[in-house]
């Protein structure tokens, strides 16, 4: 039997991006000061950090796995990084050097509790969760270096600031760099070894051992690839929040995680695109950041963005049985 | 018998009278601290002191105090905290921890003041004293709270209305449509940011009908309902105090908020009450960059609360016009202290302290400059 070519239109990831214009249409529409120039600045200055994160963790969430450590984790090594720039002088980039091997470090942690010890993922990573959110308590509120304080150099990397004050031009390059990231891990997703590996874990992880591939090695990279990025994230996290405080992140890795289900990960593993993430995150951020324009009050924001993940889930699962039905 | 009767009536007479001389004698005495001068503790004490969290800078000033005041007394203390100030259950927990210690006394600084009456009344059947420090417990059970270490919130809120309102009115004044104020509060849980956010309200509410002009208030329920005075519709006031509060209490859904408000063309002014909250308006200002301190020429006013280096930069180069300092050291000094009296088993009377207004001209001035931690 031939396979039907699917038609662009029932591509979940065609879906999202048609919600996202659609979003982005009605906030406009119903809010003169969306449309403006700076709320889009705004939106995509805060989107970076949880972009970065998800792109991290569509892997571990593919492999039908997840990594709740990511949003205490990055506010940790934010933290740590900051501490080390205000109290031991150390220079900005090598901060951000230290966040990105901390990332690497907890995710190697993480890969050898759940690849090699196979212990469930979801306990492994609350494990390391809280103990990234304790080592982050250890440090005291810290801010980065400021646009215009020695080693705020690093702000630039995701926006471009030409000139100074009010009749400063702002270009949000950190967009473009996100873009590159995306379409390189889809890429990697794709067309590594790596990529497909990681896919083959999600499907079916006896199976693929079985072929002889070495899945615990590739099953830890997954978490090593996730830490990666969490490290990226703290970096682009840092530049856009004044002071990071511990005790705070809880919470953030459900805005990633939720981008990347909306995106059209499977709620069991064995299928997720990183493009699919990127307008996944999209929907989160403009839920998150466009709600309060049109007045609405905080509880409602939370329960709208409940219902559309449920939403997203639910598209997910019914495509699955009817595909399954064919 | 009648003389007895007579000579009985006289002196409950002398006695009802003296008791009530005494307050007026306790009233002149102008320094509350004052009651603790030459304590010494009878033990060395361990208090645990409940603080709402780690998350800014404020928090590590009141241990700094608590830490002078127990080198000053011999006592020691640990200090606890959730992880952030929303996390209401997990201090809820941590409080019932402490109380099952049977500590000789506790600090609380309540996340949510009508989660604790709880242990509050499990602390007066076991006798232990609480001292509330930075916010109080409305309705505390009686006898629990034996003293209150807290900055009149009120007063601290009137003083930000006072200082903006002298900025603005001339803008209000001439002003052609609807103009809005902003206040973005991390909560509407917390007691002493509820009396904060009303307290810059009604005083913002007093002085805009003074010179003429018709207000109401709008957004979060909470604050719309403690607005004392504000009737006129949202549609037709001249002008409108829209009060924002984040899911949680985190720097970036506060920014989110100030982002909506500070966005709107007729914005003119906005108030962020505390660290957490003041940050965000700065966050949601990297953007938008409307805030300045000279309204005449269109500049957004803002003013913010507490210290830390941020805020204190942006009062430096006038980014904001100014904003309020409570003194966190000398609260968790007082605390200390007022603990260390109950347990030895004095009467202890309430420190409250003031919030003070600094800007640019008066940071570095002796009285102010302690209270401005980094």
């Amino acid at each position: 039997m031939t396979k039907k070519k699917k038609s662009i239109l029932s591509d979940q990831r065609f879906i999202v991006l048609l919600v996202v214009i659609a979003l982005t249409a009605i906030f406009s529409f119903m809010s003169k000061e969306f449309r403006q120039y700076n709320t889009m600045l705004s939106l995509l200055d805060f989107s970076y950090y949880d972009l970065l994160m998800a792109i991290g963790v569509t892997f571990p969430l593919i492999t039908g796995g997840v990594d709740l450590s990511i949003g205490t984790g990055m506010v940790c090594y934010a933290l740590i990084g900051g501490t080390l720039i205000r109290s031991h002088g150390i220079p900005v980039i090598v901060a951000m050097l230290v966040c990105v091997l901390l990332g690497v470090l907890i995710g190697t942690l993480n890969g050898v509790l759940i690849g090699v010890m196979n212990l469930p993922p979801f306990l492994a990573t609350l494990c390391t969760c809280m103990i990234t959110r304790g080592a982050g308590s250890l440090c005291t509120a810290t801010p980065w270096p400021g646009l215009t304080q020695e080693g705020g150099w690093f702000h630039s990397i995701f926006k471009l600031t030409i000139g100074t004050g009010r009749s400063a031009d702002r270009y949000p390059i950190g967009f473009l760099w996100m873009v590159i990231l995306v379409l390189l891990m889809e890429f990697v997703l794709n067309h590594t070894k790596f990529g497909r590996y990681t896919i083959a874990i999600g499907s079916n992880k006896e199976a693929a051992a079985l072929s002889g591939i070495n899945v615990k090695f590739y099953h830890v990279m997954v978490y090593v690839v996730c830490g990666l990025f969490t490290g990226l994230a703290a970096i682009a996290y840092a530049a856009v929040t004044p002071t990071v405080q511990p005790g705070t992140g809880a919470g953030l890795e459900m805005d990633a995680i939720g981008g990347v289900f909306v995106g059209g990960v499977a709620a069991t593993g064995g299928y997720g695109s990183v493009l699919g993430t990127f307008v996944g995150i999209f929907v989160i951020m403009l839920l998150k950041t466009g709600l309060p324009y049109i007045g609405l009050q905080a509880n409602w924001q939370q329960i709208i963005t409940g219902l559309v993940l449920i939403v997203a889930v639910l598209i997910d699962i019914i495509k699955e049985k009817k595909a399954a039905a064919l | 018998m009648t003389i007895k009767k007579l000579v009985a009536l006289g002196l409950s007479a002398a006695m009802v009278a003296s008791m009530t001389a005494a307050p007026v004698f306790a009233a002149e005495e102008a320094d509350p601290a004052a009651q603790f001068e030459g304590l010494k503790a009878n033990e060395a004490y361990e208090f645990p002191m409940m603080v709402k969290s780690f998350q800014s800078t404020y928090w590590q000033a009141a241990v700094e105090g608590m830490q002078k005041a127990a080198d000053e007394l011999g006592v020691t203390f640990t200090p606890q905290g959730p992880n952030s100030e929303s996390d209401i259950a997990d201090q809820v927990n941590m409080i019932n921890t402490a109380i099952a210690a049977k500590p000789v006394g506790m600090g609380l600084a309540a996340c949510d003041t009508s989660s604790v009456t709880e242990a509050l009344q499990k602390c007066v059947d076991d006798g232990i004293p609480v001292v509330t420090f930075d916010t109080g417990v409305s309705d505390a059970p009686e006898g629990s709270v034996v003293a209150e270490v807290v900055t009149d919130n009120a007063q601290a809120g009137s003083v930000a209305a006072e200082n903006m309102y002298a900025a603005i009115k001339d803008v209000i004044a001439n002003a052609e449509g609807q103009v809005i104020i902003g206040e973005i509060n991390q909560d509407a849980t917390a007691q002493n940011i509820q009396l904060r956010g009303a307290g810059f309200i009604n005083k913002m509410i007093e002085l805009i009908k003074a010179d003429g002009k018709t207000v109401a208030v709008a957004g979060n329920e909470f604050y719309v309902n403690a607005a004392e005075g504000a009737d006129a519709e949202e549609a037709d006031a001249d002008v409108v105090i829209q009060v924002a509060v984040p899911a949680q209490t985190t720097v970036e859904l506060c920014s989110t908020e100030a982002q909506a408000i500070l966005s709107k063309e007729n914005c003119i002014a906005v108030f962020g009450s505390n660290q957490v909250a003041a940050e965000g308006v700065l966050a949601a200002n990297a953007n938008l960059n409307v805030l300045g301190s000279d309204a005449a020429a269109g500049d957004v006013i803002g003013v913010g609360f507490d210290a830390g280096s941020i805020i204190k930069a942006a009062v430096q180069d006038g980014t904001f016009l100014g904003a309020v300092t409570q003194s966190p050291l000398m609260m968790g000094y007082y605390a200390i202290y007022a603990l260390t009296a109950a347990a030895n088993g004095d009467e202890v009377e309430d420190v409250p302290t003031a919030g003070y207004w600094y800007d640019s001209t008066n940071m570095e001035d002796e009285s102010i400059a302690p209270n401005l931690y980094d």
